[in-house]
């Protein structure tokens, strides 16, 4: 009896905790290189740039949050509360915008906006010749970054304040408006701040994203820590550097993730656990507000959307040279044996753990999960090349102990090595996912269950099993996307002659050959929205 | 009582997971074969390519390379720095056989690493001018980083023997655009200017540079031309191939017109000649096909692979014999080429140049 019960806890506690080292490595692997030697890089970079770095940083957090906060909510509350031409459609249309990478939003803008761009000849074929490149407002460096990391991030805050809307206590409204509250008043005094750990979370997200973003910012060339990171440790071999920036950068995102689990913990006070909800009565607007309500919608689904997706379809089109060159097949099938892997081996190993922690209860494995998460927090780019480190250390510390060879040429420019990589950069999105989904199953559900006599094994089947399904479904499908969009750590981890649909599209912008980088471009976004519609029903269930 | 609960379920919990544990140690070892054949996968005979110079038509010329000499041809590409740190990475076990890139100080950087092997040939000796090459890698294509002027705004007289020297003169103030310091080409052409003029000179230079800056830099060198043909600025620096690029129409109408609307410029004709800088590649240390390596070095630099990468990057020539692309030739090709100033010693300078271009707040 003890021995089974011990080795049921080793699997559970080995499992998990593997994961948690696993994920760990890069972290372990940035700080513990702390002592090495530096450059006199850092002395010129100290001096002159790392004020800007940190400067560079907030203000693109600060503008994305800001603006991320407004679209976010403002739509989300639109499509929650009232009913007017096309509020069906845009409840799902406006998730779309996960499928348009930050990167891909910032050749389309750029294409968009710059001299002689696509904007130009707009205005040229409507209104004649002309100087027009004076009156385009162009949309490149911090500004460029901030628009193309919101409208591809607005996602997050949307989703997720959406759903928090959509379960707010119909009571409570009315319970406002019995005290007199208007439109307004009702707004910012009760459905906002109920909202508020929900909007939270969402942001939290964002600025976790914002922060590790290299592929937009890197492209508008912009020195933010992540860059500086990059610059410092695989341009300049200072690592010293590299880890005191790495260092502010863990600082921020972990101080977000917190910020993030606590609003996820408080948001569960708000939903309603038993009786009392009321399906809440949708305003139906009309005339000019109807307009208004409709013009707001569809502008943001228009800039977040259909503007990219316009933009590489017209260089699609008047450059069909690129199309054809374009290799879809191996793409598409590369693309799609990454996404299928990594959905199956992040989902498995979540689960794993997330199910024992949930029958151990064991709070060590929960913090050493919550732990594991930090694969998040390091940008991708840092985190590839991390990992190669590691695996050359623990090759030459190691492996060569035991007279194993070719150890790195298995993990290192493989499907393997990718697969592992995404590992740690997803495991957050997996784990998490898994988590909320038990946490949507109270405890008291559980015990219900026990007294009325369903043994362990049955109420995970019969009632953990149903409700995660969806749970499953839907992380697999959040899980593509980011691996159908997810730029740096394919870069620099594939195999020879791999090419995925995003590292086609960068390596023709990083010649600059926008034109050709919109097909891949395109069918990248459209993968990724077939994967989003297929899920919009559980992504905004009802 | 919960706890035996707990107990007594995970006991029959796992009694049923039995079988299906099975069933998935099958799966799972059948994956990792899987897995292991993508990883192995290899050619008898074959050549590794890192690149961090990615056209497409690189890659029709590896096809006539295998077709030429069965020698299949294997490519990562991606951005320089990262390929280079997963060579370092790999170390002896990496199967990278050759590094191909842009900008001579890059190579320079890696070779100081010793991360290449001799990588000459007597083909390569004969062929690429000393000039253009090290003991470790060569040059397989040049290009010149020039300026562009607006012909309306900037007359003969104000170019009259202008140097990039010339470039921090106060009456260009408000009027130059160029690309950030940390553009790698930007690098190599200050670093030259260290080599030249001193360190002490060229930090002075630099802010001379910045303060007539018409905006503050950003873009890519295309985006320097299009803002003097837009009337942002007056004179632009950047590489040769830019503008026949956009000439060719292959980046649209609408930019083969605003490329007309400059002219290029070869600066320091009276004195050491313009700037020169190459794309080329070496041979790397722990290559597994070195001989190899050095026949696909060697077909790079065949007449027939010239005149393609030529006619398709708009580069000049690393070889006698080859003609560049029309509308390169249309910009001049008798201009004087700094041959002075070896391209190996780049990277000697570019830190300095670096330090130089940020003290003086050039973004």
């Amino acid at each position: 009896m003890i021995s089974i019960y011990l080795r049921k806890i080793n699997i559970w506690y080995l499992s998990s905790f593997l994961i948690s080292i696993a994920v760990a490595i890069p972290i372990v692997t940035v700080f513990s290189s702390f002592f090495d030697s530096t450059s006199n890089y850092s002395d010129i970079i100290k001096n002159t740039f790392l004020y800007d770095y940190l400067l560079n940083s907030f203000s693109l957090l600060f503008g994305v949050l800001f603006l991320t906060f407004i679209i976010g909510v403002s739509s989300a509350y639109l499509v929650s509360f009232y009913k007017f031409t096309g509020s069906n459609f845009f409840k799902w249309a406006l998730i779309l915008s996960f499928a348009v990478p930050a990167y891909i939003y910032a050749y389309s803008l750029t294409a968009f906006f710059e001299n002689y761009g696509t904007a130009f000849t707009i205005l040229k074929n409507l209104f004649g010749e002309g100087d027009y490149n004076s009156k385009i407002p162009k949309f490149d460096g911090m500004i460029g970054a901030i628009v193309a990391i919101s409208f591809s991030l607005f996602g997050y805050v949307y989703v997720l304040t959406r759903a928090s809307f959509h379960y707010q206590s119909q009571n409570l409204i009315e319970l406002g408006k019995n005290l007199g509250f208007n439109k307004q008043k009702s707004f910012f005094k009760i459905i906002l701040p109920s909202a508020r750990p929900a909007i939270v979370a969402g942001l939290s997200l964002v600025a976790m994203e914002t922060l590790s973003d290299f592929g937009s910012v890197s492209f508008f060339g912009i020195s933010t820590l992540t860059t500086g990171i990059y610059n410092a440790w695989i341009s300049f071999d200072d690592l010293a550097l590299a880890n005191q920036l790495s260092f502010y950068l863990l600082i921020f995102i972990l101080g977000l993730f917190v910020l993030e689990n606590l609003s996820r913990k408080k948001a569960q006070y708000h939903s309603p656990t038993r009786g009392g909800f009321k399906k809440k009565a949708l305003t139906t607007l009309h005339g000019y507000k109807a307009l208004l309500a409709f013009s707001f919608c569809f502008s943001i689904f228009f800039i977040s959307f259909l503007f990219p997706v316009l933009q590489m379809l017209y260089w699609t089109i008047i450059f069909p040279k690129h199309l054809i060159d374009l290799d879809l097949i191996s793409l598409f099938s590369n693309t799609i044996i990454l996404v299928f892997l990594s959905s199956f081996v992040l989902i498995s190993f979540a689960f794993i753990s997330n199910y024992g922690n949930r029958l151990s209860r064991s709070k060590f494995l929960e913090i050493l999960t919550t732990f594991s998460i930090s694969g998040y927090a390091i940008p991708g780019i840092i985190l590839a090349v991390a990992f190669i480190t590691f695996i050359s250390w623990f090759d030459k510390n190691i492996v060569s102990f035991f007279d194993i060879k070719n150890i790195k040429s298995i993990f290192i420019g493989s499907i393997l090595g990718l697969v592992i990589v995404y590992f740690i950069r997803f495991y957050s999105l997996a784990s998490n996912g898994i988590k909320s989904g038990y946490l949507k199953i109270s405890y008291s559900i559980d015990e219900s269950a026990y007294l009325l006599g369903y043994s362990k094994f049955k109420t995970f089947k019969n009632i953990h099993i149903p409700y995660l399904k969806n749970s499953i479904l839907l992380i697999g499908i959040l899980i593509s996307i980011e691996v159908i969009k997810e730029l740096p750590i394919t870069l620099i981890m594939r195999p020879f002659n791999f090419e995925t649909f995003a590292t086609q599209a960068y390596i023709y912008a990083s010649q600059d050959l926008l034109e050709a980088a919109a097909a891949p471009s395109l069918f990248l976004i459209l993968i990724a929205s077939f994967f989003i519609l297929i899920t919009s029903r559980y992504i905004l269930k009802d | 009582m919960r706890l035996i609960i707990i107990r007594n379920e995970n006991n029959s919990h796992s009694q049923i997971n039995k079988g299906k544990e099975k069933d998935k140690m099958k799966r799972i070892t059948i994956f990792a074969m899987f897995l292991t054949f993508f990883t192995n996968l290899s050619f008898a005979a074959e050549v590794n390519v890192f690149s961090a110079r990615h056209y497409d038509s690189d890659i029709q010329l590896y096809k006539k390379f295998t077709e030429k000499t069965g020698i299949k041809v294997n490519v990562v590409s991606g951005k320089d720095k990262a390929l280079q740190k997963r060579i370092t990475e790999e170390g002896a076990d990496s199967k990278a056989d050759i590094y191909i890139t842009a900008d001579a100080g890059r190579l320079g950087a890696f070779d100081a690493k010793g991360m290449f092997q001799n990588s000459m040939t007597s083909t390569i000796k004969a062929v690429v001018p000393k000039n253009f090459r090290s003991k470790n890698w060569t040059g397989i294509a040049k290009r010149a980083r020039i300026m562009y002027y607006s012909p309306e705004r900037v007359n003969a007289n104000e170019l009259n023997g202008m140097t990039y020297e010339g470039l921090a003169d106060p009456k260009w103030k408000g009027r130059v655009v160029i690309r950030k310091s940390n553009n790698i080409y930007n690098q190599s052409l200050v670093a030259s200017l260290v080599k030249h003029n001193g360190k002490k000179a060229t930090c002075e230079w630099s802010k001379g540079v910045v303060a007539n800056m018409a905006r503050d830099s950003k873009g890519n060198d295309r985006a320097q031309i299009l803002a003097v043909a837009a009337g942002e600025a007056d004179l632009a620096v950047a590489n040769t191939y830019y503008l026949a690029l956009m000439l060719s129409g292959k980046k649209g109408a609408e930019q083969q017109a605003a490329a007309k609307k400059v002219l290029p410029f070869f600066p320091n004709q009276g004195d050491r000649g313009t700037h020169m800088n190459i794309s080329g590649g070496g041979v790397l240390k722990n290559a597994p096909n070195p001989e190899n390596a050095k026949k696909l070095l060697e077909f790079l630099l065949t007449k027939e692979a010239q005149e393609h990468i030529v006619n398709n990057t708009f580069e000049y020539p690393m070889i006698e014999g080859v003609e560049p692309h029309d509308l390169v030739k249309q910009m001049g090709i008798g201009f004087k080429q700094d041959l002075n100033t070896k391209v190996v010693n780049y990277q000697k300078n570019q830190a300095i140049a670096l330090e130089c271009m940020l003290s003086a707040k050039w973004k």
